[in-house]
């Protein structure tokens, strides 16, 4: 019994120290266990700090932009076309400056903006705007302003696969979120203009975006959405190029972004390569397929050249450089990333032998084209005279004709706009079109007339609007006004002694309150 | 007067097949006895890859007999045919019959048929003039939603110059009449008071009851064309005219008297009969007996109708005579009517095999509608923009007077000798070694003249050429053509 007593007092006490070490170890997860909650909870609590921040600094930093746009009628220039309301996205970039995409200002003729915590509309200014680089910068009154905006400051940081956020203020002033994921850089063409500059490329968004939505890799922005697709995609301008933008802006006339004045087009073939004379070892290099009259290059380079290198990052045969970060990026963002008047080192080959080239940064006007990409803000250039509209061939002015535009216009307008747009030279700076024929019985007989490409007004070559004028001027004494046109088209002969009269009539008619809208 | 025809949405009556099995019937009158229905098999081409023909298909169509144990229907009925029957109401037996002429400008065809036993107890029908608006008409044929012979009656609604959908780009008389005109009816007589005054041809899909038929004074051209065995077509005049003169500023400048009506030259077709006669401004006032109007309209079979049936009375190589103003003075010209066809035929093509030149794997082929409309319904807008450009401007483009015809590359048969000419297919060829290119039978030579070195192959409106090793293409060619059946490196001439 004894035995046994002490056989049992030692199995209690083993079973009161195994006791010991269980609530011991009980006692020391669940402390783990608190830890971690606490942890858990510490972490959850200075991320949801600092979202709130975040959301706090984004309100003070973002702006919803009211937009009331105003443009014209192509085929009817002297009106306009009726009010459109759109709303975007600014961000702030000064105490009263924001930054949004040139997009959204297109025919803008208000623009107001909203902060959040404040009720009324603030008036609003474009003080630059870019359409190639799809920029521009606003200047809120700063007497409306209840308080300074907080600047954001844009950072270049490229991570694929970075989860982002994006943020906009609705027209509310409510702040909005969503997510994507960064998912490539590449060379886009800007949905405003004719050039093409680098995107970052966002995929498995939340919702559309492409107004301005400021995205950011957690707190720090990384660029500004110029548009969306229908796949969940959207592009934003990236920092590299808004920080550019925003320094040249600060310069008293601000001086644009170089553009790209030649085309180039893939030198894949081995054959093509051996015919340009290119030794074998050399396996790099585009070929120069068109140059312009305009833009960067266009004075430097000739159709065939192969561009091996610029700035002595060599191009491969697509034209795409290697980038540290981006991977193979379009070369459109070597000469982007210059200030125009920049010399850029290019290395071609030409002629059976490398060189060497230093090629001046340059950019253009659309007005300098000789078919304008576009005239956002600006009246169509024309003259009426005698019923007969006269116009300045203009990309608009095709796309007016709606969808399938390019199947259903002219041929003979859509060459120029195809191959000659870029190519303006002394001879030709304009496209004269007689666009159609206001009917009135001074110009009985041609009402069928219409987009017809005009080449001489009283025998003189008309190679702008303004040469109509001129020409009208012209041989004072004679009695008609003759106008010749290109292809097969009849010859249109207006009596001078009845022009003024009919002009009257006509404008009232039609009520066309001017005539003649044609730029210097 | 420009021809905007292609773009005008006439569409042709056609030929679903709709298999009929003849019932005995009593009562037939003799007009019916001279109607016969029309089995056919056709087979068109590929304009891409000519080598290959398309699906046939079958179709029923209808046919009037004439004298001379003949049958006369529409072209279209028989185009590219391969094998034709006929049948008569009420009687089981089937006739094969032969295409022994074709006008696809005039969308008309006789058959004949070996077995003269086929036109026992048929009377040959006999061509009137043409009828008065307003005046009833009875049209006979075969046409769907039965197996008997269709009588359906109506008026002449109008007689006009319009554009033949067969082609796509003749223009020639036509009588509208509201009398049924469906599938199948095609070819079928249209008759008054026992004769025939016309042939159905073609309807309008998007309107009631709007049928069309050939006048006789086309049939006639048409037999009489083909009277010395050969048919020619019908002649045009070969200008670009305008309206001009309803302008009196116009009529001063052009220095036209008043009074005096005519139509603008805007300008000539290259090597057209009437080239080095008219210039840009002349004012045409009269052909042969016919007086223009400041429309371009004559007085013709007491009706007002355009200028082209001044032409269109007078067979190829006859003469007529132009009269005309040019800087205030009337003068006098003769030229030959002649077929005056533009350097890129507007016109659909049949019953010619499309040309073709296969090297290293690149197929080209002429400019032809046919090539431009495997871009589908919608064509004149899918085509890519330079053909389209070419295709309503040719006349204007083209200042070469050596041009033929324009050649485009139609398809890449994929070979590693071309794996890189992807971006040239459907371009018009310019050049092969700085050679102008004016007709196809130019690239089968310029292929076969070099013998080392690169072909430089340059494209209209194409910065950069497309540049093939000479030696192994001509190396690689035999394996090329072996490996997708292409019977014959080029094809030149088209084959019926």
């Amino acid at each position: 019994m004894r035995i046994e007593n002490l056989e049992l007092r030692s199995k209690k006490k083993e079973f009161r120290k195994l006791r010991c070490e269980v609530c011991f170890s009980i006692l020391n997860s669940k402390f783990l266990i608190l830890v971690c909650i606490s942890l858990i909870l510490l972490i959850a609590g200075i991320a949801k700090a600092g979202e709130a921040q975040i959301r706090k600094a984004m309100k003070e930093s973002l702006v919803y932009l009211d937009i009331s746009s105003y443009g014209y009628d192509q085929f009817r220039p002297w009106r306009n076309t009726d009010i459109e309301q759109k709303g975007g996205v600014g961000c702030a970039v000064g105490a009263n400056l924001v930054l949004t995409p040139a997009w959204n200002l297109t025919n803008a003729k208000l623009v107001q903006a909203k902060v959040s915590g404040q009720n009324e509309y603030i008036p609003a200014k474009i003080k630059v705007i870019d359409y190639e680089l799809d920029l521009a910068l606003i200047e809120l009154e700063s007497d409306s302003l209840a308080k300074p905006l907080k600047p954001l400051k844009f950072k270049d940081k490229f991570e694929r696969g970075a989860k982002l956020n994006y943020y906009w203020l609705d027209s509310s002033g409510n702040l909005t979120t969503g997510q994507g994921y960064l998912d490539r850089a590449e060379v886009r063409g800007s949905t405003v203009s004719y050039d093409r500059f680098l995107n970052y490329i966002v995929t498995n968004m939340s919702q559309e975006t492409g107004t301005g939505q400021l995205y950011c890799d957690g707190t720090t922005p990384l660029g500004i959405a110029c548009w969306s697709n229908q796949a969940i995609e959207a592009g934003l301008i990236p920092a590299g190029l808004i920080n550019t933008f925003l320094q040249a802006a600060k310069e008293t006339n601000y001086p644009g972004t170089p553009s790209v004045g030649f085309v180039t087009q893939q030198l894949l073939d081995p054959v093509k390569r051996t015919f340009l004379k290119m030794p074998p070892t050399l396996k790099n290099g585009v070929e120069v397929s068109t140059v312009f009259n305009l833009g960067t290059g266009s004075d430097m380079l000739k159709p065939g050249d192969v561009i091996l290198a610029i700035d002595d990052k060599d191009l491969d045969a697509h034209g795409k450089f290697s980038h540290p970060a981006y991977d193979r990026v379009g070369f459109h963002h070597l000469i982007n990333c210059h200030k125009v008047g920049d010399d850029i080192d290019f290395d071609i080959w030409r002629d059976g032998a490398r060189q060497k080239l230093k090629v001046q940064a340059k950019n253009f006007s659309v007005e300098q084209m000789l078919v304008p990409w576009y005239e956002y803000g600006r009246q169509p250039e024309y003259v009426v005279t005698g019923g007969f509209v006269f116009q300045k061939l203009t990309r608009p002015y095709l796309t007016n004709f709606g969808k399938d535009w390019a199947g259903k216009t002219t041929p003979h307008l859509l060459y120029y706009l195809q191959d000659k747009a870029f190519k303006p030279t002394e001879e030709r700076k304009d496209i004269v079109i007689l666009s159609y024929v206001l009917p009135a019985q001074i110009n009985l007989g041609y009402l069928d007339l219409a987009q017809l490409v005009v080449s001489k007004y009283n025998g003189i070559h008309v190679s702008s609007m303004s040469d109509i004028i001129k020409a009208q001027r012209h041989n004072p004494e004679s009695k008609f006004d003759v106008v010749e046109f290109e292809f097969d088209n009849p010859t249109v002969v207006i009596p001078r002694g009845q022009l003024q009269q009919a002009d009257m009539l006509i404008g009232n008619n039609y009520m066309i309150p001017k005539m003649v809208n044609v730029g210097e | 007067m420009r021809s905007n025809s292609f773009l005008k949405a006439l569409v042709v009556i056609t030929l679903p097949f709709t298999f009929c099995s003849i019932c005995k019937s009593a009562g037939l009158g003799e007009m019916e006895k001279s109607v016969v229905m029309l089995r056919s098999a056709g087979q068109e081409f590929d304009p891409v890859t000519p080598w290959k023909s398309k699906a046939f298909s079958q179709g029923v169509g209808s046919g009037l007999i004439i004298e001379g144990n003949r049958v006369l229907t529409n072209a279209h009925n028989v185009s590219n045919n391969k094998y034709v029957e006929l049948q008569k109401e009420n009687v089981a037996k089937r006739y094969p019959a032969k295409v022994a002429f074709i006008g696809h400008d005039c969308d008309l065809a006789i058959l004949t048929v070996d077995d003269t036993a086929f036109f026992d107890d048929t009377i040959p029908l006999k061509l009137a003039g043409l009828p008065t608006v307003n005046s009833k008409v009875s049209t006979y044929g075969f046409p769907l939603g039965g197996r008997r012979i269709s009588v359906t009656e109506g008026v002449v609604s109008r007689i006009q110059v319009d554009t033949y959908a067969h082609t796509g780009a003749d223009s020639h008389l036509v009588i509208q009449t509201d009398a049924a005109i469906n599938p199948g009816n095609s070819g079928g007589p249209v008759i008054q008071d026992g004769n025939v005054v016309g042939v159905a041809f073609q309807g309008l899909r998007q309107a009631d009851n709007i049928g069309y038929m050939i006048p006789t004074t086309v049939i006639r051209h048409f037999l009489e064309d083909i009277n010395d065995g050969i048919y020619d077509g019908f002649g045009s005049l070969g200008v670009v005219l305008y309206p001009g003169l309803h302008s009196p500023s116009y009529r001063e400048y052009l220095k036209v008297p008043a009074g005096q009506q005519g139509i603008v030259v805007i300008d000539t077709l290259m090597h057209s009969s009437v080239e080095s006669i008219l210039k840009r401004n002349d004012v045409l006032v009269r052909i042969g007996d016919y007086k223009s109007d400041n429309d371009g309209r004559i007085d013709i079979y007491g009706l007002k109708l355009e200028m082209s049936e001044a032409v269109e009375v007078k067979q190829i190589g006859q003469q007529m005579e132009i009269v005309f103003y040019r800087d205030g003075l009337l003068q006098k010209a003769t030229a030959a009517v002649a077929l005056n066809r533009p350097v890129l035929e507007i016109a659909r093509l049949y019953d010619v095999s499309p040309r073709y030149v296969c090297f290293g794997g690149l197929v080209f082929v002429p400019v032809t509608r046919n090539y431009l409309e495997t871009w589908g319904p919608q064509w004149l807008i899918d085509v890519p923009f330079y053909l389209r450009y070419l295709f309503r401007n040719s006349m204007q483009l083209n200042e070469d007077s050596q041009r033929k015809e324009y050649v485009a590359l139609s398809e890449i048969m994929p070979d590693e000798l071309n794996a890189y000419a992807g971006s040239f297919k459907s371009q018009v060829i310019k050049s092969i070694n700085d050679v102008p290119i004016w007709t196809l039978d130019d690239v089968r030579q310029n292929f076969e003249k070099a013998a080392e070195g690169y072909y430089v192959i340059k494209f209209m409106e194409v910065d950069q050429p497309l540049i093939i090793d000479v030696k192994t293409a001509k190396a690689r060619q035999a394996e090329i053509l072996k490996k997708y059946d292409i019977p014959a490196q080029t094809m030149l001439e088209g084959i019926k």
